[in-house]
């Protein structure tokens, strides 16, 4: 096998250090010169705005179904449509962003966080730790999820929790248990790292595990991390629709993105009504590329072997 | 899948869309054998007054409507000339009759077995392989008389010891089917089951042909019950020994049968292969294979692409649409009989008094929900008959149509006054509902329509969901919940749809008088009179509403328009008159 | 290295014991139960059928008795099904192993050639369009892709077949057979491609773009070396390292079957059978099924973990 990584590491690693100016503020400063990055927050931020916002000057907004007026394409009334109960497409296209949108980076970044702060504490510190957490990530694979998902929702009903919060406890219960896999990912990155030379300068240096973890680790785990996280935000926007299907998400009528999708899944609103699929499909996929067009800005600034003067 | 390493909710989401397709896409197949049609039914309740009716199935498709233009065949059909081919859900090959655990192995069977009594269009028994019956003055003793050469696929003769052989086998005690025979309560079946007798005292084999059982006390279904399919003693009976039924396991695969086609391979999860049984009683089919293709999906493009002669859809006016727009199917209406209802829980003070019921009944728009939204895919109901059933009737019946103004003066009567947050209360007790359904669109539809129609008459509805069939049901029997969706499995004598609410069958509900009715309408077999029993047992269920009627099904039949012979029977299915059918 | 294999097959021993007991309780615990499904059953009878399957006693000694005749090479007969778990296996999961395989071929074939490229051509119109498409597949159901991809190809153009394994009714044999079973894969297979190149893609993508950066590439640019070698020879090397891992995780997955792709196109696989036998509880298939995946996953981490340790001998475990 050969060596990758050797030649100008130490000199890059020791650079890092003379830096006494915090990386994190360094970068969000070059972060705000990335166009594209600025542009993908921009859009996001205005994703919420619009969705919180938006609905206050709807017609259309206390949700009332309307028999009369059921399944109607896209007029000057109703800008994207009504649904099967004659509601209208665009207001609850802008009601359902905001749980969407909130759940999503929400448990996204929750699942993230647990994933990567086990990882990287296995990988790093190897050993027990790691043959412990690993484990436990093993027997949590095993794990099949449907019983998982039947038994929280019976005892929720059992305990009477309101269907409103359901859903953000069982998003809790689903990022405790469903972190192994990017537990792996960050473990076996950071098994790599931990090799490397400038890891076995700053061992030499003898800097404090925090400093070695936090200035040095981290940003190299970090281009991994955006990748996982750019890409598990839509499943995780659509997941939302997937548990309330086993009774554990939002209950109807309150609609999300995820919900709205569904909702028009067979042969035939798919070929004849558009409008009930495709808005809340685009919203998904605008929200999930301004995601990664801003985690792709992020990458470049964070992951200290790219140039960062471009 | 290969999300799994990056994120377990992306897993889940894809495992939990499929049950959601699952839940859609089950509608139309489920009807299956369920598919039932008498065209000319319109029930009246349909007249509630509801704000729009949008284009319902009504008027799209009231009588069955042939193929406009064959042209259209599909060349994959064309190209198929000795064989049919039906969508089937997932049969399981268990193909021995009473001992399928999987409702879509019933199908097969009932293509591979003709039973000894059956059942016509109007649920009326018929004769099978048994040539006629009579049936005692006490209407204890029924004596059954086979036909003349009847012959299992193998050749072998079918005589009365099979007979004796398939009834007694029910009662052994390791047996794990369904029970309907043992619940006829023949006389010393219980007997043998308790291992107390070495056969059965009320089965008397006569001759050859003959044969009689006592009951012991009086059963209006028993004659369709114990005239089912009769398994082969011969074949299923080499091996049997009391209190084992194991070895019944390893013949479901190669089954010895006596109905109109015969098994020639299961391919699981794909085909159930049939060929001609050249023995069958009535005269070798007239086409030679017939195949069961499994669909768990959707089964437009089998049928838009003519790799599939027969469909079942649920009939809304989009389906009815581009059904007719394809233009080489047959297409013949039908409605279910079945009827679907919301459990109340009776054990519940508030639920207790039949007019809060009745006001949840009346303050409900049902039109909307059932009707309206499904787009005519189904009718309300207001008693427990379908209206295929020669016991149904609208004559007497209130419809409660959607009406919030009777449902609060109704609620004012029963003492719950409006308080100050708009939810009526009674002795500082809140009027709430809280509601169970599994998840569906229809739940969802329910539930957005309940929880606006409910709050407008003061009743706060607080709504739940399950994710399946069975996780409800555990909930429901815990007697948590004030209303719960469900719907009956297929009836075909009207006392199926009113034993639940005998003797307490149905929690809290107790009424002499529709035992005793109920009783009566047993221990007749006179049409007439039995109608008027019912009739009379109907009127008082729909007053005082032990459960909420909701509905009936309808779906619409497509059938290839090369295929001659077709007849619809809302209760046996197309094992009817699969026999018949011919391709042009 | 010797120790380090014996400790994990002990932990790997251990974890499956404790998956088992794990598993085994999850299942009882889901509210519901095989006889409950059927409303037509009297109490009674109810009560007399839990006797025959022995629903009726204490999770503790029909866990016993169920891993005593796993040991035994028993894994139980389906209640809903009326066979043999095993013989169930044999008729379903080569099925899903078939559409698994070959669209994992793919997947890792295509998402190493994209990856690659586009990490070279970072921001170029090619790497945009990919990014697009990939998160285009992502945000809408593959319900919508398999049904629009049937309704195009099937329907429309009738140039490959609606689903399923086989022509209805074929009694193809032989090659022909083959050929009848490779032409009904085509959709299913791409469908599979599709939904999972994405995530692959973006990962190699960024391990890709890690390596262009560093020095020995420029090393070997500074050669003269043609491009093309370099990219594949000395970078796409060091790139696929981390992703080595991954072949692992695949075990599992290989035999898992996917639910869903099964349903759109009526693929007689192991997916649908288990969804099927989940609604109605059938504990015995649910069992070994959940088992035998569990046994898959183990052994993939172990797979993995050896891989990762030989590919990069630094690495200590």
């Amino acid at each position: 096998m050969s060596i990758p990584t050797t030649a100008g590491r130490p000199e890059k690693a020791i650079r890092a250090l003379d830096v006494s100016d915090s990386l994190w503020r360094q970068s969000i400063r070059q972060l705000r010169k990335n166009k594209l990055a600025v542009a993908g927050f921009a859009f996001i931020a205005f994703m919420f705005l619009i969705c919180f916002i938006g609905p206050l000057f709807s017609p259309y907004a206390d949700g009332k179904i309307n028999p009369a007026n059921m399944h109607q394409p896209p007029s000057a009334k109703h800008w994207l449509g009504t649904d099967l109960l004659g509601r209208d497409v665009l207001t609850r296209l802008l009601q359902a962003g905001r749980i969407s949108l909130t759940v999503g980076l929400a448990s996204m970044a929750l699942s993230m966080t647990i994933g990567t702060v086990l990882g990287i504490v296995s990988g790093y510190y190897r050993g027990v730790v790691d043959q412990i957490i690993m484990r436990v990530a093993d027997l949590l694979f095993t794990i099949p999820g449907l019983p998982i998902l039947f038994i929280m929702g019976a005892l929720m009903s059992d305990w009477k929790i309101p269907t409103d919060y359901r859903l953000y406890l069982v998003m809790l219960m689903l990022s405790i248990i469903g972190w192994p896999g990017v537990a792996r990912l960050v473990r076996s990155q950071m098994l790599t790292l931990r090799e490397r030379e400038y890891m076995q300068a700053a061992d030499v240096l003898g800097l404090s595990d925090k400093r070695k973890l936090f200035r040095h680790l981290l940003p190299n785990v970090f281009p991994l991390l955006i990748v996982i996280a750019t890409l598990s935000i839509g499943g995780a926007i659509l997941s939302e629709s997937a548990l309330s299907f086993f009774g554990l998400g939002v209950m109807p009528p309150t609609p999300t993105w995820g919900n709205m999708i569904d909702a028009a899944n067979n042969v035939i609103d798919f070929e004849k009504r558009p409008w009930l699929w495709i808005p809340p499909g685009l919203a998904i996929f605008l929200t999930v590329i301004a995601i990664n067009i801003f985690g792709d800005g992020l990458r470049d600034v964070l992951d200290p072997k790219q140039n960062t003067s471009r | 899948m290969r999300k799994q390493r990056y994120s377990g909710l992306i897993v889940l989401w894809l495992l939990a869309l499929s049950v959601v397709l699952a839940a859609c896409s089950s509608s139309p197949q489920s009807t299956q054998t369920e598919a039932a049609s008498t065209p000319s039914s319109t029930p009246s309740a349909n007249e509630s007054s509801s704000q729009a009716n949008q284009g319902t199935g009504e008027h799209l498709l009231q009588e069955p409507l042939p193929a406009q233009d064959l042209s259209k065949l599909p060349d994959r059909a064309k190209q198929r000339n000795d064989a049919i081919i039906v969508t089937l859900t997932n049969p399981s090959g268990a193909f021995t009759p009473y001992f399928t655990q999987v409702g879509y192995d019933g199908n097969v069977n009932s293509v591979l077995y003709t039973p000894l009594v059956r059942v016509d269009t109007n649920g009326l028994p018929v004769p099978g392989l048994a040539e006629k019956w009579e049936v005692s003055e006490d209407k204890l003793t029924y004596t059954f008389f086979l036909r003349e050469g009847l012959k299992y696929s193998d050749g072998s003769p079918m005589t009365t010891e099979d007979v004796e052989f398939t009834w007694t086998l029910l009662h052994d005690p390791s047996y794990d089917g369904l029970n309907s025979v043992v619940e006829t309560n023949i006389k010393g079946g219980k007997a043998y089951k308790e291992g107390k007798a070495d056969s059965i005292e009320g089965i008397h084999v006569i001759d050859e042909k003959t044969i009689s059982v006592t009951l012991e006390e009086t059963n209006a279904t028993a004659l369709t019950v114990l005239g089912g399919p009769i398994l082969s003693k011969a074949y299923y009976g080499k091996d049997y020994k009391f209190g084992n039924l194991d070895y019944i396991k390893n013949l479901h695969a190669n089954p010895i049968t006596n109905g109109p086609y015969k098994l020639e391979k299961f391919i699981p999860g794909q085909e159930v292969r049939f060929v001609a049984n050249e023995h069958y009683i009535f005269g070798k089919p007239k086409t030679e294979y017939f195949i069961y293709k499994t669909t768990e999906g959707d089964t437009w493009q089998f049928i838009e692409t003519g790799e599939v002669d027969y469909g079942s859809f649920s009939a809304t006016t989009d389906n009815i649409e581009k059904l007719k727009g394809l233009g080489f199917l047959n297409l013949i209406p039908s409605t279910a009989s079945n009827y679907g209802y919301n459990q109340f829980n009776l054990e519940r003070d508030h639920l207790k008094d039949k007019r809060v019921r009745q006001a949840l009944t009346y303050g409900l728009n049902r039109q909307l929900i059932y009707v309206d939204s499904r787009q005519g895919a189904g009718s309300l109901a207001n008693i427990p008959s379908s209206p295929i059933l020669w016991s149904y009737t609208e004559e007497g019946i209130n419809p409660y149509p959607y009406d919030p103004e009777k449902a609060k003066q109704l609620l004012d009567e029963a003492g719950w006054k409006v308080g100050a947050d708009g939810i009526r209360e009674k002795d500082g007790k809140k009027l709430q509902i809280n509601y169970l359904g599994s998840k569906s669109p229809n739940t969802d539809i329910f539930i957005a329509v309940a929880k606006e129609n409910y709050k407008e008459i003061g009743v706060d509805f607080i709504p739940e969901q399950f994710p399946d069939f069975n996780t409800l049901v555990s909930k429901v029997n815990g007697g948590d919940f004030d209303m719960a969706s469900f719907s009956t499995t297929i009836i075909s004598d009207p006392s199926q749809g009113v034993s639940s609410f005998i003797k307490g069958e149905t929690k809290g509900y107790n009424n002499p008088q529709i035992d005793e009715l109920y009783a009566k309408g047993l221990a007749t077999d006179d049409i007439e009179e039995r109608k008027k029993i019912y009739h009379e047992m109907f009127k008082i269920l729909n007053d005082e509403l032990p459960i909420m009627f909701t509905n009936y099904t309808k779906s619409v039949i497509a059938i290839n328009g090369r295929i001659d012979g077709f007849e619809l029977n809302p209760l046996a299915g197309i094992a009817h008159s699969l026999p018949d059918w011919e391709l042009k | 290295m010797r120790t380090y294999l014996l400790r994990r097959c002990l932990y790997m021993l251990l974890i499956l014991i404790g998956a088992s007991l794990l598993i085994f309780f999850l299942y009882s615990l889901t509210p519901g139960d095989y006889v409950d499904n059927n409303l037509s059953l009297s109490e009674e009878r109810k009560a007399e059928l839990r006797e025959i399957h022995g629903l009726n006693k204490p999770i503790l000694e029909r866990y016993v008795n169920w891993m005593a005749n796993m040991f035994k090479g028993d894994f139980g007969y389906s209640l809903a099904q009326q066979r043999p778990v095993l013989d169930l296996f044999q008729d379903y999961i080569w099925n899903s192993f078939l559409l698994a395989v070959v669209s994992t071929f793919f997947t890792w074939f295509f998402a190493v050639v994209v990856g690659v490229l586009t990490a070279y051509k970072q921001y170029s119109l090619l790497d945009t369009l990919v990014m697009v498409g990939i998160f285009a597949a992502m945000s809408i159901p593959s319900f919508f892709i398999g049904l629009f991809l049937i309704k195009v190809f099937a329907v429309d153009l009738k140039i490959l077949p609606p689903g399923g394994m086989i022509t209805t009714g074929s009694r193809a044999v032989g090659w022909e057979y083959v050929a009848q079973v490779l032409h009904h894969m085509l959709l299913p297979v791409a469908v599979m491609v599709l939904l999972g190149v994405g995530s692959l893609t973006r990962y190699f993508r960024s391990n890709m773009l890690e390596v262009i950066k560093q020095d020995y590439v420029r090393t070997a640019r500074a050669k003269g070396l043609k491009e093309r070698t370099v990219l594949y020879r000395h970078a796409l090397k060091n790139a696929m390292l981390p992703a080595i891992t991954l072949i692992g995780f695949e075990l599992p997955g290989l035999f898992g079957g996917s639910i869903i792709i099964e349903k759109i196109f009526n693929w007689p696989g192991i997916g649908q059978l288990y969804m099927q036998s989940f609604t109605v509880r059938d504990y015995p298939l649910l069992m070994g099924f959940t088992m035998f995946l569990a046994i898959l996953t183990v052994v993939g981490t172990f797979i993995s973990d050896i891989l990762y340790h030989t590919s990069d001998p630094r690495v200590r475990l």
